[in-house]
């Protein structure tokens, strides 16, 4: 099997199980979430594998719906994260030296406070909940891509058919979206697919700390903080599996990136 | 290398960076505290040894404003420091602690109170009318919890004898009596809070913020002198806590529920009966019905059905709520003054049945709908249920009751917010709180018309004439024992009442029994019933703590 083909397949499994992971939480009967008080603080079992919790709900149900809901903040604070700073790059590139200055200005300005103590901010000042989660997500995470949009934009603005394309009087917006936006979006979608590990770090980090999404809702973030109460009692299986999950899919989207950017960047395409 | 690459591994160090972070956070919760605590000598390993005169305690959260009984502190518990004019013995009957006894004009209006004479402050000082004059006026003038609206004047008629002058008559002010520990007119200043000093049994010896506070028995003290010459109190989370018991570092530690199943050699579970409930709220009025003058809105249709309010409170099953959430310590809950003298025990009601919920919501005009939700006049049996975000217990509370009333066709949101946002939501949206006081003019505070929407009480803008009229009675009667079969048919007098008998403008659910891991030969008398847990009531009858050989 050459390298090719095994990035190939890694991107593709590992996209089908996110999807997978993703619908399927959503698509949890509510009834399999019930409290079930007979049933509360059971180690792992055939029936219940990853135990259940002080309230008699079944983790493993718990965690998949926490991954599910993780992936889709992620998605969506990811998405608005590459979007903004696809547009900033984009507009630095292309719009001239003052919007140059002013975007190179703003990055500078994100990257130099700590990542986390933005992101509690905005989240704090937005009012938490799954919108500030996002909202606190997609804006501290732009900074890094947008300094690669950026350079790489810069880059083709130097090619031969942009000079040609100006001087036959074609505006700065019409060149940036017809001619330089199209060889960024590989870059995008890799930089899209990094950024979303992190995201949903964070996205668990606030919720650990109890300024995201609503306490008894199953993000993974909540699920760990929660069973920090149950650990000295000896109930490890509230942290260890939420945890170990956590960490897989996180690595999951880390290959999906790398194995991407091996099959689009040309430099790196080999047979 | 080329730029690929490069950015590649950034990302990637990235990640690992964050996962370590998220590692490190889990960590820090659970280690910080016991870093910090380890260091201190204090908290060696002292030897179970019967006849030492030191206890160390860690019995509940700092005292974070300090020890001024004119702002707050003891009113809970025993202020510790100082002493109160009265107090409660184990049966909750109100003794004579300051004074010798009082006296109530016919009118209920004018108090006396005779003092004892042989009171001195630990520092030599004699108590005299003075200072209890003094205290009360402070108190007044501070506009803290301390509730003294109903007190027109206060003045030291000799040097023992004090007078209360009402507003009206009010039967509960013996709580407020019992309540108030008496500070010194000579040496109460700015910084009183930090530098206590007073009649009570105990006098402080130094306080670390967060860490520690050092009393030592006063010897001064007119009472019977506690068998202990030096309490130590540790601030510790509840882990950190369990943990010191384990290795055997303190006398006695407070633990949550989740603990309490484990045995710990040399130390037995002591679980004191409380008042300290948990209960959901209903907003008893229609939305839009009134307005606030700060614009937070009021009512809720749904809840204002009294066949919705009572159907909660038949479908949920209170005792397994105290078996499955508070792993069986704790008792069922039906009024907010459960197993006080004033509780009327016809309160109680059958529970755990859907199906009567069901026939209540029936000939309530509800009927079900076709996804098993209760429905009437187009309008689906949902409403919202709050609850404080940080808390734990209430938050397993609600998810517990959201599912036990399903069944009967009720649907329930269940949102954790925090206090900020509860106060603004509070009247439009059902709320889990938590009460308990030892003084029944909480119940008035709860239930009152004229108390509607002030502060926290009574925020489901509950009103009903005839308990009002009961309430009006017990309150203007002469004594506490005059008012209690007042107070008793306010919660229920056979046709109406506050309890989920009558209007159900509550369901309470639960009292939470308060937990001790206490030194298996450390003896800690009799408790009176404890009320919601703020300050350290369990410390009210310290007098009567020893060991047994």
């Amino acid at each position: 099997m050459n390298l090719r083909l095994r990035a190939l397949l890694t991107v593709i499994v590992a996209s089908v199980l996110l999807i997978v992971i993703a619908v399927w939480g959503t698509l949890i009967p509510v009834e399999q979430m019930e409290t079930r008080l007979e049933l509360r603080n059971l180690p792992p079992s055939i029936s219940h594998p990853f135990g259940t919790d002080w309230l008699g709900r079944d983790m493993l149900q718990r965690t998949l719906k926490g991954l599910s809901v993780s992936i889709q903040v992620g998605l969506a604070g990811a998405a608005c994260s590459a979007l903004i700073a696809t547009v900033l790059g984009l507009a630095a590139a292309t719009l001239g030296k003052a919007a140059d200055r002013l975007v190179s200005w703003l990055i500078d300005l994100f990257l130099s406070v700590p990542h986390l103590v933005t992101l509690i901010l905005i989240a704090f000042v937005s009012g938490g909940g799954m919108r500030g989660v996002i909202i606190a997500v997609a804006l501290t995470h732009w900074p890094n891509l947008a300094r690669i949009v950026r350079a790489e934009a810069m880059q083709v603005m130097t090619a031969d058919y942009v000079a040609i394309s100006r001087r036959l009087g074609r505006s700065r917006r019409w060149i940036a979206w017809h001619h330089v936006f199209p060889h960024l979006w590989p870059q995008v979608l890799v930089g899209f697919l990094l950024l979303f590990p992190h995201a949903i770090l964070h996205e668990a980090a606030i919720s650990f700390l109890g300024l995201g999404l609503s306490p008894h809702e199953p993000a993974v973030g909540i699920i760990l903080s929660e069973s920090m109460r149950y650990l000295s009692t000896g109930m490890w299986w509230l942290a260890v599996f939420p945890g170990l999950c956590l960490l897989i899919i996180v690595r999951m989207f880390d290959r999906l990136g790398e194995q991407l950017r091996l099959l689009t960047d040309p430099r790196h395409a080999r047979l | 290398m080329n730029k690929g690459s490069r950015n590649r591994r950034v990302d990637k160090n990235n990640v690992m960076l964050a996962i370590l972070l998220l590692a490190l956070l889990v960590l820090a919760a659970c280690t910080r505290s016991t870093d910090a605590d380890v260091k201190d000598e204090t908290y060696a390993r002292t030897e179970p040894a019967t006849g030492r005169k030191e206890l160390i305690l860690a019995i509940g959260s700092e005292p974070e404003e300090g020890f001024d009984p004119t702002t707050g502190w003891g009113r809970y518990g025993s202020p510790l420091f100082q002493s109160t004019l009265f107090k409660r013995d184990s049966e909750m009957n109100i003794v004579n602690d300051l004074a010798t006894g009082y006296e109530v004009d016919d009118e209920g209006k004018v108090w006396t109170v005779t003092l004892r004479g042989d009171v001195v402050f630990s520092d030599g000082v004699p108590l005299t009318a003075e200072d209890v004059q003094f205290t009360f006026e402070t108190a007044a003038k501070s506009g803290s919890v301390v509730d003294l609206t109903d007190l027109e004047r206060v003045e030291a008629v000799d040097e023992h004898t004090v007078r209360f002058v009402l507003k009206r008559p009010n039967s509960t002010f013996v709580s407020i009596l019992a309540a108030t520990g008496i500070v010194p007119k000579h040496a109460y200043s700015d910084d009183y809070s930090r530098h206590p000093v007073g009649s009570g049994p105990y006098r402080l010896v130094q306080w670390d913020r967060g860490q520690q506070l050092i009393v030592e028995a006063n010897p001064l003290y007119y009472g019977e002198k506690p068998p202990f010459d030096k309490l130590t109190f540790l601030f510790m989370d509840e882990d950190t806590a369990f943990a010191a018991v384990r290795a055997g570092q303190v006398d006695m530690a407070q633990v949550p529920a989740a603990f309490a199943r484990q045995n710990i050699a040399g130390y037995r579970l002591v679980n004191l009966r409380t008042v300290d409930n948990r209960g959901i709220m209903f907003p008893y009025v229609k939305a839009g019905e009134v307005e606030r003058e700060d614009g937070y809105p009021v009512g809720n249709d749904v809840t204002a059905d009294i066949a919705i309010r009572k159907a909660v409170n038949v479908a949920i099953d209170r005792n397994k709520l105290v078996e499955g959430v508070l792993e069986g310590f704790g008792t069922p809950a039906y009024t907010a003054v459960d197993g006080l003298p004033w509780w009327n025990e016809e309160s109680v009601i059958e529970d755990g049945d859907p199906a009567r919920a069901i026939e209540i919501l029936a000939q309530g005009g509800w009927s079900l709908a076709s996804d098993g939700i209760m429905e009437k006049d187009g309008r689906r049996a949902e409403f919202t249920l709050l609850y404080p975000a940080s808390d734990l217990t209430r938050q397993s509370l609600a998810l517990a009751v959201k599912d036990m009333v399903r069944p009967a066709g009720i649907h329930i949101h269940v949102e954790g917010k925090s206090w900020d946002e509860l106060r603004k939501m509070m009247h439009a949206h059902a709320v889990l709180f938590g009460w308990g006081s030892l003084d029944p003019l909480e119940m008035y505070h709860l239930h009152a018309g004229t108390m509607k929407g002030i502060d926290y009480f009574n925020p489901g803008y509950y009103e009903n004439p005839v308990v009002d009229a009961w309430m009006e009675k017990a309150l203007t009667a002469r004594t506490e024992q005059e008012a209690i079969p007042y107070w008793k048919k306010a919660q229920w007098d056979g046709k109406h009442g506050l309890s989920a008998r009558g209007d159900a403008p509550w369901a309470w659910l639960v009292n939470i029994d308060h937990l001790y891991f206490v030194r298996e030969n450390l003896d800690i008398g009799r408790p009176h019933i404890q009320p919601h847990g703020h300050g350290w009531p369990v410390t009210d009858n310290i007098g009567e703590w020893k060991w047994i050989d």
